[in-house]
């Protein structure tokens, strides 16, 4: 009987034991979900900012190509509309995507504007007297930084999204995560043909799927 | 106890493994402002060099630094990897970011200069196209490395000098040691202390409490406590009275390179 209270005693305490050590587990792992989140978040903003710092240099660069004596003016039609089609898709700019299908629609309208814009610089190596200018050496040498950026904040962004995902799905965050409303995020796919050179496909007579000929305004 | 001691330094040990395979390789951090670990500049302009690069960071607290390697060590593109190498480095002061690094390959004949987030005012793109076009490269092409870097760290000082106010003294002098985050010590001390509660009331009971469900759930708690307590030692850097300290600046891939 005395052995039977002394266990019932343990027992408690030992109850009561895990449950601070669950409340305590909970919260911290709810403080370090948020602060990762909120890193994510944070990186989101700065993939959206260089790329609307390449946005922003497309009217620029498209004045100063199109100055140049016949430039390609099917060269210049596609990077009008494929920064049509960037202007259009909707994203949320405050927090990282959590649909896999809004980050693929805006990664994918970013890299026809990519494609399109180191086209342009091939095209252009068929005129000599533009490259030759500072004018357009300085608009190069923002397009090549503009595209350094962005691969170093994708970059960054996948590996803040990573260590999230990690700490959601990681025991024991596990249990509380989907409770408390956090979800796992979509990465940026590797574009395949962005790691390669440009391939020059002289073939400008299709039309892009966007149909829109007007150059947006930033 | 023992059984679960080996647990957690199994899992320290893990932890620290992973960490070492998942980094690239990246040369140490150079001890000097100007590095020429190629020997293509004299030693008169490396000293000249360091000394003037050393007292503009004393001057404006911007770090400037240049570093010449005979080959580049990776398979990436030259501005991938000298990003990286500038970001683990931490090149410029923290909070302003206000780094600079000009890497050189000289077998490659190719250098780059990547400019820290709070630079990229004073050093746009297109103007470190000019001084790596105009300055360095054609005199590098005549074979005239010391006028090239003269002139091409002449030239990035002119441009950054007005962005930032020094304090008179460099990181590696002042080398003081930031006393580390406690806060993330304390739910650590926390768990401790009820480990210690139970292993000693489950002692008293005999075996019933010695079960392997809950040693293994608290062996994964304290280890995963331990793990995220590492992410956090990564801040502090010491040095000498003299020499190079990244203060804790960030890249973002700005700059420019070129080729002579």
């Amino acid at each position: 009987m005395k052995k039977f209270i002394i266990g019932g005693g343990v027992l408690l305490v030992i109850t009561i034991i895990v449950v601070i050590i669950v409340v305590i587990a909970g919260g911290s792992s709810y403080n370090h979900l948020v602060s990762l989140s909120q890193e994510t978040d944070k990186q989101w903003a700065q993939v959206q900012n260089v790329y609307q710092r390449r946005a922003d240099l497309v009217p620029n660069l498209v004045a100063t190509v199109s100055g140049a004596a016949n430039f390609e003016k099917s060269t210049l039609t596609e990077i009008a509309d494929a920064r049509a089609s960037v202007g259009k898709v909707t994203v949320n700019t405050s927090s990282a995507p959590t649909d896999p299908a809004q980050l693929a629609a805006f990664d994918k309208a970013q890299g026809q504007l990519g494609t399109a814009l180191s086209r342009l610089l091939v095209v252009s190596e068929n005129y000599p007297q533009l490259r030759a200018t500072d004018s357009f050496r300085d608009l190069q040498a923002q397009l090549e930084g503009t595209e350094n950026r962005i691969s170093v904040e994708r970059e960054r962004f996948n590996q803040v999204v990573q260590s999230y995902n990690t700490a959601v799905k990681s025991f024991p965050t596990v249990f509380f995560a989907g409770m408390m409303g956090f979800q796992p995020k979509p990465y940026f796919a590797a574009a395949p043909d962005a790691q390669s050179a440009p391939k020059v496909n002289f073939d400008f007579n299709h039309n892009s799927p966007g149909g829109a000929t007007a150059p947006a305004q930033p | 106890m023992r059984w679960l001691t080996r647990n957690f330094l199994a899992a320290l040990l893990l932890f620290c493994a992973g960490v070492t395979l998942a980094a690239e390789v990246i040369p140490s951090l150079p001890a000097k402002y100007f590095n020429d670990y190629a020997g293509v500049a004299s030693t008169a302009t490396a000293n000249n060099l360091n000394r003037t690069l050393e007292d503009f960071e004393r001057a404006t607290s911007s770090q400037i630094l240049v570093v010449i390697y005979p080959t580049m060590p990776s398979d990436s593109s030259i501005e991938d990897y000298t990003v990286r190498v500038a970001q683990s480095w931490r090149v410029g002061q923290k909070g302003k970011d206000n780094g600079a690094v000009l890497f050189i390959f000289s077998q490659a004949h190719k250098m780059f200069l990547q400019v820290g987030y709070g630079l990229e005012g004073a050093l746009p793109d297109a103007l470190c196209k000019r001084i790596i076009a105009d300055e360095i490269a054609p005199r590098f092409k005549a074979g005239d490395f010391d006028g090239g870097l003269t002139a091409g760290v002449n030239a990035i000082l002119a441009a950054t000098k007005g962005e930032y106010k020094g304090t008179g003294q460099t990181v590696a002098a002042a080398s003081r040691q930031d006393a580390g985050d406690h806060s993330s010590i304390v739910p650590f001390v926390i768990m401790v202390v009820v480990f210690i509660l139970i292993f000693s009331v489950s002692r008293r009971c005999g075996t019933l409490y010695r079960g392997n469900g809950t040693s293994s759930v608290l062996g994964g708690w304290i280890s995963s406590g331990g793990s995220s307590g590492g992410n956090w030692g990564g801040g502090g850097s010491s040095g000498g009275d003299s020499g190079f300290s990244g203060g804790g600046g960030s890249f973002g891939g700005g700059g420019a390179g070129g080729s002579w």
